[in-house]
């Protein structure tokens, strides 16, 4: 795993979910942080509308309301994140619920690129917390990622960011009948609280019956810090604070989200073999130029992966472009444990042949995989 | 790309994936031609009192529709707008911006040509005259081949200009705000010379019509290409605009056309002025023959034209008949045929263009098949149009002035004999006037009362020629429901076939993906439908009343620049687009029916300027409600900033 040209380091990814329109705030705060690459991508996120029912009927009705969001991702050295995470929240001021949402994701990364230093500030103190876990969900768009966020959204979990892509995998091997098969995906990502993780997930399984075939794809990757969006409904509110608003503060003063622990029979004994593996997987995420993810995945899945969903992204700081061009493809694949280090070992030559100084591949560990098996 | 191992699909699983993808497609498409069909049909059957005539030709030609529109979809989505994205995307890697404004001018000419909108001008201008606007004609006529050029041209620059645009992420709102002031500047020199007033709305539907159904996808999915490729908009949306910069430079052109071809032309003048001896050398510029001057003086004005040629012998006129009965298998040939220079030549330029940039798709299997699909829904659309949607449009827009004509039209004649004075009976007015009247027994068997003629009795055989009237169907006095009633029509009209327009449908696919699904594909489509609607309104205003065409142009594109300024940019791209869109295969012939069933019965000069209003309000109608959605989105950030409860 040690054979040059790209060395692994081991960073942590930030992910920072955002409305468009504060979307320059978060470059220019990461830029002068000294951030030279941030990764952006469409997303949008979902939320429950409550209004009173049309024509004065009693009642209310709630329906889901998607606004569009950006998600832009950077990487930076472990002992910065925090100090990272900390900046964007006061920035952004994400504490204030429907702002938007930050985590960081501790990671092996390999590219050609030292990850960025990042400047010192004085030190404030972290309001972070640090028990949250993010549940993936990747479901065909036709119908699967509407259930899923709308189900979310019931249980109280969080406010979904949903991402578009496309799915590799299976469908390719199917010659020309594959074009029967819709290749778009719809990337679910889902923040909540560690300690309810297995549960929340059960539910969603359960409740977007994503236990039938083709009802997709579900994994958790650890977070190590994050501030959580709160702001799950909006419209009509009949006193003087939210819901939301009572959460999020009695998380700030409990410092945790432990205190809202639901699923307190769930014990690791009795958790359903049908809803989770307990075998160990990994994520392996490579950002690469566009036109060049196809190569790579074919890589991978020689090397024995199942697949890939590959989305699209922009490239935004200007310092390491490629002639100009900042279209690149982040391809997510999900594989077991054990044949990781050989697909990651696969992407990194296929990246040594394309001799691509944007390619990056990440690799973080993931549990709780779930998809539908015979 | 080969995957090392290859799933085998028992056979009869691979029919169930099939039948179920092809099912899936077929009833998508059934759902967007049900508004247009139902409602043709139920105002047929309701208002006009009629039921559509060769209803098994009809039904057959619908069917074909909607499988055309499923397939030409699908070859969309799996051949072409992958192929335009892909070399989008690798033009700005390999070419520098001079041979990307090359190819953009080939693509954008070779589109025009490949996808000609002369046939469905033409049929705009059938009621043109060459005496009432001799310019117009001459454009449409002698000088067609010259008019196709110039919209080629403006095409081309325009998708050259929106290269360049995309290349270095410039804003499409400077486009807007040069080209659109200019091209009302010209039209209102336009309007002031008689004779290049006839043309104007041949311009501005020919920048309607020229963005076909494989332009549109084309253009539009190698623009996201390049612009995402160059990468230096920021915008999610960036891509979109250049559909509209495609239907402005050729109106332009046209113009321009037009103001160097004028100072040869005749003026307009009466027919007699116009064939009189002295003018008889300038008319006869306009025609190839004298005999086919003859003939055209012979068709348009009848038997008057015989006044006209003092001393000649005109003969006989020369019609030809309807294609609408001609057999199935040669339209399909002749629409095969035109859907495969329609895609072929594009589709290969750009692989070519692939080719030589030595990149490769990752599915070539899936782009031959879609190519394939696209050639195949485009033969059965464009089939299917001609023998049934387009001839129940026809069938329901020739009458369509009965529900607002104040005067009775004849519909046929019976000879009653014997027939006896004593058989009449006299009703006595206010004034004492006498009235006679007898009964006529009609198709249902209902008595009805029908005014006695005496000049139609003779008393000699003792038989009564009576004549069949169609009445008005809101009678000789209330016509203003008569013409609420066509508005409604016109409408409905708009909104239904736009409904169903494929290219429309291939933007709202890439609108919503680009927006991961915060606009939706259908809300897109109802806002464009719903202006198209209300486009088509003030188009039939425009032949109820005469407006001269520059007066229903100029409010929606004064309100479209405020609009436009004020609106995002991402909004504004997408918008103006759609205008360019809107005007389609399926949109155009019923369209065209309607206008020359109105046209014609109010002796209008021409059919043109309807589709250039269908073309200009869904604009006004998607920025608005770009603008609608946005301020949701800021009052929602509103609320999450302030808390505060607004609802």
């Amino acid at each position: 795993m040690s054979d040059e040209p790209t060395a692994s380091n081991d960073v942590t990814r930030i992910t920072c979910a955002v409305h468009p329109r504060l979307g320059t705030q978060v470059t220019e705060c990461l830029v002068s942080l000294g951030s030279h690459t941030v990764l952006v991508e469409n997303a949008r996120s979902v939320r429950q509308r409550i209004r009173p029912r049309a024509w004065v009927l009693p009642g209310q009705q709630v329906e889901l309301e998607n606004s569009p969001m950006e998600l832009f991702r950077t990487t930076v050295p472990r002992d910065s994140a925090l100090q990272v995470i900390e900046i964007l929240t006061r920035a952004l001021e994400l504490h204030t619920p429907g702002r938007g949402a930050v985590y960081a994701q501790n990671i092996t990364e390999y590219s050609q690129l030292e990850p960025p230093v990042i400047l010192q500030a004085p030190a404030q103190e972290s309001t972070a917390f640090r028990d949250f876990t993010l549940i993936n969900g990747i479901l065909s768009k036709a119908g699967g990622g509407e259930r899923l966020t709308e189900s979310a959204l019931r249980l109280g979990a969080c406010v979904p960011i949903v991402t578009r892509g496309f799915g590799t995998g299976l469908r390719d091997q199917l010659g020309l009948l594959r074009i029967t098969i819709p290749p778009e995906k719809e990337m679910v990502q889902l923040m909540v609280p560690a300690q309810d993780a297995a549960g929340i997930q059960r539910l969603l399984i359960e409740d977007a019956r994503m236990d039938r075939p083709g009802g997709g794809f579900l994994y958790q990757t650890p977070v190590s810090a994050g501030i959580v969006d709160p702001l799950l409904r909006i419209g009509r509110q009949e006193h003087a604070a939210s819901m939301e608003q009572l959460i999020a503060a009695m998380d700030e003063i409990k410092h945790g989200t432990g205190w809202r622990k639901r699923f307190a029979d769930l014990e690791e004994s009795k958790r359903d073999a049908r809803f989770v593996t307990k075998r160990s997987y990994s994520e392996i995420t490579l950002v690469c130029s566009e036109g060049k993810a196809d190569d790579f995945v074919l890589a991978a899945m020689n090397a024995g992966a199942g697949g890939a969903t590959t989305g699209r992204v922009r490239c935004l700081s200007a310092s390491d472009l490629e002639g100009g061009v900042g279209a690149r493809e982040r391809g997510v694949i999900c594989v077991p444990a054990s044949i990781r280090d050989s697909v990651v070992r696969a992407l990194r030559d296929t990246s040594r042949v394309l001799e691509d100084p944007l390619c990056r591949i990440q690799v973080l560990e993931s549990f709780s995989v779930f998809f539908h098996q015979r | 790309m080969s995957t090392s191992s290859r799933i085998r699909i028992p056979r009869h699983t691979a029919w169930v994936m099939v039948w179920n993808y092809a099912k899936s497609r077929v009833l998508d498409q059934l759902k967007s031609v049900s508004f247009i069909l139902l409602y043709l049909v139920g105002f047929q059957i309701l208002v006009l009192g009629s039921t559509p005539a060769h209803a098994l030709r009809i039904a057959g030609g619908i069917a074909m529709v909607v499988m055309g529109l499923a397939f030409f979809l699908e070859g969309l989505i799996l051949g072409l707008m992958p192929v335009g994205e892909r070399v989008g995307v690798q033009l700005p890697r390999r070419c520098g911006i001079f041979l990307i404004v090359i190819f953009g001018l080939l693509l954008g000419i070779g589109s025009t040509f490949a996808e000609p909108a002369m046939a469905s001008l033409r049929a705009a201008g059938s009621t043109v005259t060459a005496w009432g606007s001799p310019l117009l004609y001459s454009m449409l006529n002698q000088n067609s081949l010259a008019l196709m050029s110039s919209v080629a041209c403006g095409v081309g620059v325009a998708v050259a200009f929106g290269m360049v645009r995309f290349f270095y992420g410039l804003s499409i709102k400077p486009f807007i705000f040069v080209l659109i002031p200019l091209l009302l500047l010209v039209s209102g020199y336009c309007a002031m010379d008689e004779n290049l007033q006839s043309i104007l709305g041949l311009a501005w539907d020919a920048g309607a019509v020229t963005t076909g159904a494989v332009t549109v996808p084309l253009v539009l999915a190698l623009g996201i290409g390049v612009s995402r490729a160059s990468g230096k908009q920021e915008d999610a949306a960036g891509g979109f605009g250049i559909i509209m910069l495609a239907s402005a430079f050729p109106v332009l052109a046209v113009l321009i056309l037009g103001i160097v071809l004028n100072p040869d032309m005749p003026a307009p003048a009466s027919g007699a002025d116009f064939f009189h001896e002295r003018n008889l050398e300038h008319a006869l510029t306009l025609f190839r023959s004298e005999s086919a001057m003859h003939q055209h003086a012979l068709r348009m004005a009848g038997e008057e034209a015989r006044a006209w040629f003092p001393g000649e012998s005109l003969g006989q006129l020369v019609t030809n008949g309807t294609d609408f009965l001609q057999p199935v298998p040669g339209i399909v040939r002749t629409e095969g045929l035109l859907a495969l220079r329609a895609i072929l030549p594009l589709t290969a330029l750009l692989l070519v263009v692939l080719w030589m940039l030595r990149d490769r798709l990752r599915h070539m299997d899936e782009v031959v098949l879609g190519i394939g699909l696209a050639i195949i829904g485009m033969t059965l659309l464009t089939t299917g149009i001609r023998t049934g949607l387009a001839p129940l449009g026809d069938q329901v827009g020739r009458p369509l002035p009965r529900v607002f004509r104040s005067v009775a039209k004849e519909e046929g004649r019976v000879t009653i004999k014997p027939f006896h004075p004593k058989d009449m009976w006299t009703s006595f007015s206010t004034e004492s006037a006498p009235t006679q009247f007898f009964y006529l027994t009609d198709k249902s068997g209902t008595p009805r009362v029908e005014p006695f003629d005496p000049r139609q009795y003779d008393a000699g055989s003792a038989s009564y020629e009576h004549i069949l009237e169609s009445k008005p169907l809101f009678g000789p006095e209330l016509t203003i429901a008569g013409i609420g009633l066509v508005f409604m029509f016109a409408f409905g009209l708009g909104y239904g076939s736009t409904l169903a327009e494929p290219a429309l449908s291939a933007l709202g696919r890439t609108v919503e993906e680009l927006s991961v699904g915060t606009i939706r594909s259908s809300s897109v489509v109802r806002a464009v439908s719903l202006g198209v609607g209300l486009g088509l309104m003030a188009g039939v205003a425009r032949l109820l009343y005469d407006i001269p065409t520059i007066w229903l142009l100029l409010p929606p594109y004064l309100i479209l620049l405020p609009l436009t300024y004020f609106s995002e940019e991402d909004f504004a791209g997408i918008a103006w687009d759609c205008g360019g869109v809107t005007t389609g295969g399926i949109t155009v012939p019923l369209v065209l029916a309607m206008g020359l069933g109105v046209g014609g019965e109010l002796n209008v000069s021409d059919g043109f300027g309807v589709l250039a209003m269908a073309s200009a309000y869904p604009i006004v109608t998607v920025l608005i409600f770009g603008r609608v959605v946005r301020s949701r989105q800021q009052k929602r950030i509103r609320e999450a900033d302030l808390e505060d409860d607004d609802e």
